[in-house]
């Protein structure tokens, strides 16, 4: 009896872990020697288009490779358990910032592939090698080399310009200027607040992390920048995080009453509606946020315009930062000689117009003379006088339970600006944060 | 075969395959957490780092968790009290009194629960709109001008707001639940008490909630349980744990830590705190309501 229970309880278990173990056979070489390389990219808001027309465009120019295509606006949810199982894309275009924060575990864990030597090789089909392509500084920042040791990792992707959005058309109206320095902004502040305008709001405190980095690249230069990335001992301390802690305080005074209550993922379009409706002037954002707010009721004469950080000083530097997306090769890859390829293809000219078609822009030399319209308009920014890019984030480090640096940096804004905690406190927080840090860099 | 012995092995095949989905999908993911909660791992490599219990140390002087932790507590409390309160009130309005339209009423009530927690946050950000939201505007009709809050802002107010949607989507679930039980109670218990002259309130407290009493007893494990489950959902849906992550529940934490912060074996550790708490919890609940089941 037992022996006969013992055997169907085998039998079911045998039968049900046979089930789980099918899809063995899904990756590398198909029967007729093409290769099969895994694409999976993030359906951001170029949409998802344009990648099946970069699968299409590639095969027909390599004959070698048959694309299998993940395109997805919720990419970590579905490729994490893959991952989990062993079943690695054989590129991702992914970047790091995303609140699954699925890139930044690769980068901690050290499993992606070094792709340091991608920039020498030619972009695919084109004589010209990727480092020769590439604008200049977006190939030697800590989101391309996350390990600051020299060795690429990343490959950066769309760029965008990000910096203060706000209604061109409402400045021209009241015959405003815009403001240059941070003492004009203040001085915007008042005249605004007397028409009922705040002069101040932003969609959630996510978005400091290019507001915070433009305004440390003013205060301190680019050194001073990347010891703040590196967690330098102190470096919170100085004069010149201080006088950008100080500064967001004092923005807490103009900013719209109504902006932390709508700063989360549910309700952050309504802060930048204050924008569209002349509630706010100003706010923290990328280019992408007008095709977010396209259907979005706007004031009588709106115009979107965009202008990098106010400098500390008359005449002083100012910064407009950088955001870009990053595309990967997982190290459990099969197929990397082909991903590496693949993603020389990225910056051919035809790519390059391909994705530009929906608005997303490639890091290459020249890009600017084939935009047109608004587009253009946002990516002159660098043009105006003492206008300078700014790029980078903080260095990865070993994941520290219970540490986060953004959280710390850019969360409590919240509460700075609610006045639930002091600049001292934050500096505290932020500066404990760094300390434990520091020791996790790899 | 004996006659036994083909009837245990029918019962063993028909039970088998629940017990091997149970087995696979249960017990051993429950004992992966415990193992995981004891190693250093940040979720995909092969660099799994024994800690032995240095994650459960660590937490203890968390102060983000310790602060997620109380936020669960008081949502698990508030929830559960509010709930229980108003549920059982309008489950013994509508299955004792003549009500014209109880029925519509039942259905109305019962709407909230079809919902997803997402569509429930969707509603409520429109009720907690600091400008034009429902709650505000109501306050400005009435001229109380002075109890408009920033619902979603504040960072004291905020759990409450939550609790609030948690309340208004449970109610519907546990009235249909009380009135099922409350219609089973014989008609001639209230006839008779009466008779003898008991008031209402005398006959709610006399009869119909010892009678109900298992029901009620059942529900408050639900309470614990549907809370724990949906403050993670509704947070992450509808406040994102902010403002600056006062609105963090433990689950919400554990997903943070596990995930975004690529601390794996951390979050695990959380999770083996959540789940002993929630364990213990529901034990301590059931053990002190125990009472004589009343029959009739």
């Amino acid at each position: 009896m037992k022996k006969c229970l013992s055997m169907i309880f085998f039998s079911l278990l045998v039968l049900s872990l046979a089930a789980c173990s099918e899809s063995q056979s899904a990756n590398g070489d198909t029967g007729n020697g093409k290769t099969t390389l895994h694409v999976a990219a993030l359906e951001s808001g170029y949409g998802g288009d344009m990648w099946t027309k970069i699968a299409d465009a590639y095969e027909a120019a390599n004959e070698n490779v048959t694309v299998e295509l993940t395109v997805e606006k919720n990419l970590e949810e579905l490729i994490r358990p893959n991952m989990q199982a062993g079943e690695y894309p054989d590129v991702l275009l992914l970047a790091t910032g995303r609140p699954e924060g699925l890139t930044e575990t690769l980068i901690k864990e050290d499993g992606m592939e070094k792709i340091t030597d991608v920039l020498d090789m030619d972009v695919y089909g084109e004589d010209m090698t990727v480092n020769n392509k590439l604008l200049e500084g977006f190939s030697d920042t800590l989101a391309t080399n996350p390990y600051a040791d020299g060795e690429t990792y990343l490959a950066p992707m769309f760029y965008s310009p990000t910096g203060l959005f706000y209604n061109a058309g409402l400045f021209e109206e009241k015959g405003w200027e815009v403001p240059k320095t941070w003492g004009d902004m203040w001085a915007l502040g008042e005249k605004a607040a007397k028409e009922g305008i705040s002069l101040f709001t932003y969609p959630t405190t996510g978005y400091f992390d290019t507001m915070v980095g433009s305004m440390l690249y003013a205060s301190g230069g680019t050194d001073f920048f990347n010891s703040a990335m590196t967690y330098e001992d102190g470096v919170w301390e100085t004069e010149e995080a201080t006088k950008v802690l100080e500064t967001i305080k004092k923005l807490a005074d103009y900013t719209h009453p109504n902006t932390v209550a709508n700063a989360n993922p549910n309700d952050f379009t309504k802060n930048q509606q204050l924008v569209l409706d002349n509630e706010a002037l100003f706010m923290p954002n990328g280019t992408w946020v007008v095709g977010e707010m396209k259907e979005a009721p706007k004031a009588d004469n709106f115009e979107w315009g965009m202008m990098s950080l106010p400098s500390f000083e008359k005449g002083g530097d100012r910064y407009a930062f950088t955001f870009f997306e990053q595309m990967w090769i997982p190290s459990a890859s099969e197929n990397k000689q082909a991903a590496k390829e693949f993603i020389t293809y990225m910056y051919t000219d035809e790519a390059a117009s391909i994705f530009l078609e929906s608005g997303a822009v490639q890091p290459i030399k020249g890009i600017t003379e084939e935009m047109e319209g608004d587009n253009l308009l946002y990516y002159n920014i660098y043009e105006e006088d003492g206008v300078l890019p700014a790029m980078g984030t903080f260095a990865s480090t070993a994941p520290v339970p219970g540490v986060s640096i953004g959280d710390t940096l850019y969360g409590s804004i919240d509460s700075v600006i609610s006045g639930e905690i002091s600049v001292e406190e934050w500096r505290k927080q932020i500066e404990e944060a760094s300390d434990q840090l520091r020791p996790a860099m790899n | 075969m004996s006659k036994k012995k083909s009837r245990n092995l029918f019962i063993g095949v028909c039970v088998a395959p629940a017990l091997i989905l149970l087995i696979l999908f249960m017990v051993i993911p429950t004992i992966e957490v415990f193992r995981m909660s004891l190693y250093q791992w940040g979720g995909f490599s092969n660099n799994q780092q024994f800690v032995g219990f240095n994650n459960f140390k660590l937490l203890w002087n968390d102060m983000d968790f310790i602060r997620s932790f109380q936020n669960s507590i008081l949502l698990i409390v508030i929830v559960a009290i509010f709930t229980f309160v108003i549920a059982v009130f309008f489950a013994a309005i509508l299955s004792k009194e003549k009500i014209r339209g109880s029925n519509f009423f039942r259905v109305i009530f019962y709407i909230p629960n079809i919902l997803s927690i997402v569509v429930i946050a969707g509603i409520f950000s429109a009720i907690y709109d600091p400008s034009n939201g429902l709650l505000n505007s109501i306050f400005h009709l009435l001229s109380l001008e002075t109890l408009q809050q920033k619902w979603l802002g504040n960072q004291t107010i905020v759990i409450y707001s939550v609790a609030g949607a948690l309340v208004w989507q449970a109610i519907g679930y546990y009235m249909v639940m009380y009135m099922s039980s409350m219609a089973s109670i014989p008609a001639s218990y209230y006839e008779a008490a009466s008779l003898e002259g008991a008031s209402k309130m005398k006959q709610f407290t006399g009869i119909t909630l010892p009678l109900i009493w298992n029901n009620i007893r059942t529900t408050l494990t639900f309470f614990i349980i549907s809370t724990i489950n949906l403050s993670f959902l509704l947070v992450k849906a509808m406040t994102g744990g902010g403002p600056d992550g006062s609105s963090e529940v433990f689950l919400f934490y554990m997903y943070d830590q596990a995930y975004t912060n690529s601390t794996y074996g951390y979050g695990m550790a959380i999770g083996v705190v959540v789940f002993i708490f929630s364990f213990a919890l529901a034990a301590i609940v059931n053990f002190i309501t125990k009472r004589d089941v009343l029959e009739y």
